[in-house]
């Protein structure tokens, strides 16, 4: 439901929930982008975040040529999100802070 | 002049920016901006004299002459056009001429120091000038001695005038002076009340770096007696090589080192060309930790390696540049595996401090924030400096 809620933004390319060791609890993406390989992805970045910096909660956005990936650890596990570069990268972080 | 009244706005600047650049030493970029300007300005009278003038001092006598005589019609109610002419015909050694076009310049004003002191010099020693010059070679030491004595009173006496009159020619006049008086007229005028030493005069400032200031300083010690045979040998030069000899009296080593330090403040503008590759980092870096959300920075390969650190309160910079770049491969692995392109920057969220991280070219600028801080903005200062710093790791 919540993942729904990230969907619908514009230029969102896809929304999950994972685990912290990668797998899918929930997810939402059009087609070509792959929600197992992005939880796992985010999974991992989580992790390595985690273990050099000693944080409690990893949060983090990258950027590629073409996308941005959110990733967000809560509770409820790794929230992650990939949308277009030209999307309103501020308005998807607030949402997702205020989904977890 | 009345037709600096009908010019446009556009004329007077480059005419000024010339006259500026004139008196900074800056000849050739003088006469490209009066060329420029003149072209696109045709009828500006005033920026042909200084034209002239730049030629003049640049030693281009012929060109100097074919832009103020060339344009004469136009030019001949002009003070200074009449004046630089006279200072052409003087250096070329026509020196009917030269009094012909002081005078006029006396008939447009009679208080033109210059062109009285010119006029003085030269009647003075009227047909001497010329016919002495072929016997010059011969003369005795004892009395090029007096000579450079009389030559060194005549060309503060010609200093004070160029330094009231004309600042810029300055230097130039100490170069024409008439050279070989005869003797008895040396006696007479070293015998004279010498002006106020060029010390005294007061420079405008614009004149300190055409003129520099260790020249009078020069001349004084010329003035003692030269002491090398060279510098003797130099004076007693035929009239043929007299401009160069003069210009060599005129600059000694003091005085041209003067000049290349001179041009090289005027050149201070322009960046190093040596500079290590890590001082040139400095400027762009020091821009983005200007930022108050900005609480340091740090420079790492993508192999973990500390490059530079603006990042002082970090101990543990090395350990925290290897995690950095630990985090940033992480990424990049999984993109590939994702097959969605290379990571081009990351912001992770850490409560006390938020990190920014922009990857330029192998190396990464890590960019630590105040929690407060806004990304975009840190990104947006980021991405600015990103591409001088790709320029200058690669």
């Amino acid at each position: 439901m919540k993942v729904a809620e990230l969907t619908r933004m514009p230029k969102v390319l896809g929304a999950g929930l994972g685990t912290d060791d990668g797998f899918i609890i929930d997810s939402q993406f059009t087609v070509g982008y792959d929600a197992e390989k992005s939880a796992a992805m985010a999974a991992r970045v989580v992790n390595r975040i985690k273990t050099s910096l000693g944080v409690e909660k990893a949060s983090a956005i990258l950027y590629t040529r073409n996308n941005v990936f959110f990733i967000k650890e809560t509770d409820a596990g790794i929230y992650f999100v990939i949308c277009q570069k030209d999307a309103n990268l501020g308005l998807i972080k607030i949402k997702i802070d205020k989904l977890t | 002049m009345s037709d600096d009244l009908t010019m446009d706005s556009g004329a007077l600047i480059f005419a000024t920016l010339a006259d500026v650049y004139l008196s900074s030493g800056m000849i050739d970029e003088a006469i490209s901006i009066l060329q420029d300007g003149l072209s696109r300005n045709p009828t500006y009278s005033l920026a042909k004299v200084i034209l002239g003038r730049a030629y003049y001092i640049k030693g281009d006598i012929e060109e100097s002459l074919k832009v103020l005589e060339g344009n004469y019609e136009e030019l001949k109610g002009s003070e200074n056009t009449n004046l630089y002419i006279g200072h052409c015909y003087k250096k070329l050694g026509e020196f009917e001429k030269a009094v012909e076009y002081y005078n006029i310049t006396l008939k447009i004003n009679p208080e033109n120091k210059d062109a009285n002191q010119e006029l003085k010099v030269l009647v003075r020693e009227p047909k001497q000038v010329v016919t002495e010059k072929s016997e010059e070679v011969a003369k005795p030491v004892a009395k090029d001695e007096e000579e450079v004595v009389e030559e060194s009173a005549v060309t503060a006496t010609v200093d004070h005038a160029a330094v009231e009159i004309a600042p810029p020619l300055g230097t130039q006049e100490v170069v024409e002076v008439q050279p070989e008086p005869v003797a008895e007229e040396l006696k007479k005028v070293a015998a004279e009340p010498k002006p106020p030493s060029v010390k005294e005069i007061p420079e405008p400032a614009r004149e300190e770096k055409f003129e520099p200031t260790p020249e009078p300083v020069a001349k004084a010690e010329v003035q003692k007696a030269p002491e090398s045979a060279e510098a003797v040998r130099e004076i007693e030069q035929p009239v043929v090589q007299e401009e160069q000899k003069e210009e060599v009296i005129s600059e000694p080593p003091a005085v041209k080192e003067t000049v290349a330090q001179e041009r090289e403040k005027v050149e201070v503008g322009e960046p190093p060309v040596d500079i290590f590759p890590l001082e040139a980092l400095e400027q762009p870096i020091k821009r983005l930790l200007n930022m108050k959300a900005v609480k340091g920075a740090f420079i790492c390969s993508k192999d973990g390696l500390l490059i530079q650190n603006y990042y002082e309160e970090c101990r543990d910079i090395e350990l925290i540049s290897a995690m950095i770049a630990a985090i940033h491969n992480e990424a990049e692995e999984s993109f590939k595996f994702l097959k969605d392109g290379s990571v081009e920057k990351f912001i992770i969220d850490k409560i006390e401090y938020p990190i920014c991280v922009i990857t330029a070219g192998e190396s990464l600028l890590t960019v630590v924030t105040q929690p407060e801080a806004k990304p975009g903005l840190v990104f947006v200062y980021a991405r600015k400096i990103i591409e001088e710093i790709r320029e200058i790791l690669g």
